[in-house]
């Protein structure tokens, strides 16, 4: 049942607002050609969902801060369970490495890594590069199916994702999702600190 | 007096919004047209209503169509798809005005000074229903103006409000209320006129 105010007044208002509008008639156009120019969304398959669960895993910024921070005997604790033969053990999944270089105070080098092998493309997208799927492809290793891609960013809180084969958006399952944004697109965390130094 | 066939959350043609996102899905973005064909009157009515031009309303419901069509994956799963797209442009109106806000805060401020005249940014009124109306829901607070486009106009129940706003009812309906006393005492200053 529809609630109306009896005021005649406000009635008149509300009935004139429900009257059509018309836009400029090329808008319905040109939506509908940025819609084609977007790739084409798709739904995830269930595999890479099994792949894409949430796990916990031991980041590389950890061992990282607390060797620069003079934690040594945690550090090398940490560092000889993480790090065998300079790559990480464990589980083979996403993994986000977060690499302090000493490049300079106001930029960090992070590599961002995605262990998916049935990819033919996969691109980063972020805040950082405005959400532009060009704009950072991925290398896959030459053994396998890891694809990565270093780049500079600036301290502060980023949003980023993956886009494999053009089309599945993809959140890295190993870092913390940003907040649900009312628009269904779910985006991954980075936090980059200032120097340690 | 036309009224609205509001109550359209509730699509009598879910099935084919179902089966037009299947087949997005499966590759055939013409499909996507026909979603797109079925709620864009619509949409562009409300965002018309809540931003009050039609720059900012096109600006809306681009925004909201492609956010749409970019997440469409991950929508069915949650709403009826009528509902998650209100969702969306609801909050793209909310963006577009609080930008907007600050744009014409500048721009008159500026305006001020250059010109040592007064913001004569509201247009007066011609004499159109239409841009009359336009005038009197822009007065209005933005959030009360959204709530009573919702209801009266969109015709939703309180229900559906909440779940589109992730406002409470009980605040939703002081809002309306408060819309409407607006609305009201805005009437008494036209009679004294």
């Amino acid at each position: 049942m529809i609630e109306r105010d009896e005021d005649p007044w406000v009635d008149w208002i509300a009935a004139e607002a429900g009257r059509p509008v018309a836009l400029d008639p090329g808008a319905r156009e040109r939506l509908l050609a940025a819609v084609r120019a977007e790739p084409l969304p798709t739904r995830a398959p269930r595999p890479w969902r099994r792949l894409f669960e949430r796990r916990p895993l031991a980041l590389s910024p950890v061992a990282s801060l607390a060797t620069a921070a003079g934690l040594v005997g945690i550090g090398v604790l940490a560092g000889a369970m993480i790090y065998r033969d300079g790559r990480p053990a464990g589980p083979p999944t996403e993994v986000v490495e977060n690499t302090r270089l000493p490049v300079h105070d106001t930029v960090r080098v992070v590599k961002f890594v995605l262990i998916a092998p049935q990819a033919k493309e996969v691109a980063l997208v972020g805040d950082f590069n405005r959400w532009d799927a060009r704009a950072t492809p991925m290398t896959r290793t030459p053994t396998g199916g890891t694809w990565s891609v270093t780049l500079p960013v600036v301290p502060g809180r980023h949003l980023y994702a993956f886009v494999v084969d053009g089309t599945q958006w993809l959140a890295d399952p190993t870092a913390p999702l940003a907040p649900e944004d009312g628009f269904g697109a779910a985006n991954s965390v980075l936090l980059v600190g200032e120097s340690h130094s | 007096m036309t009224r609205s066939t509001g109550g359209w959350v509730i699509a009598k043609d879910m099935s084919d919004d179902a089966a037009d996102v299947q087949r997005v899905l499966a590759g055939d973005v013409d499909a996507y047209a026909k979603l797109v064909d079925r709620y864009y009157d619509r949409c562009a009515r409300f965002a018309v209503r809540m931003l009050g031009n039609r720059d900012d309303a096109e600006d809306a419901l681009q925004a909201t169509f492609l956010r749409a069509y970019r997440a469409l994956a991950r929508y069915q799963e949650r709403d009826k798809f009528s509902a998650w797209l209100y969702r969306i442009l609801v909050n793209q109106c909310r963006s577009i005005a609080a930008r907007r806000a600050h744009r014409d805060r500048v721009f008159v401020r500026e305006e001020a000074v250059l010109l040592n005249a007064p913001d004569t940014s509201r247009p007066s009124w011609s004499g159109e229903d239409e841009e009359f109306v336009q005038r009197v829901l822009a007065e209005l607070d933005p959030l009360l103006r959204e709530a009573f486009l919702l209801k009266y106009v969109e015709e939703l129940s309180y229900e559906e409000m909440s779940a589109l706003t992730g406002v409470g009812v009980s605040a939703l309906k002081m809002r309306v209320k408060r819309a409407c006393d607006r609305l009201r005492e805005r009437w008494e200053r036209i009679k004294d006129d």
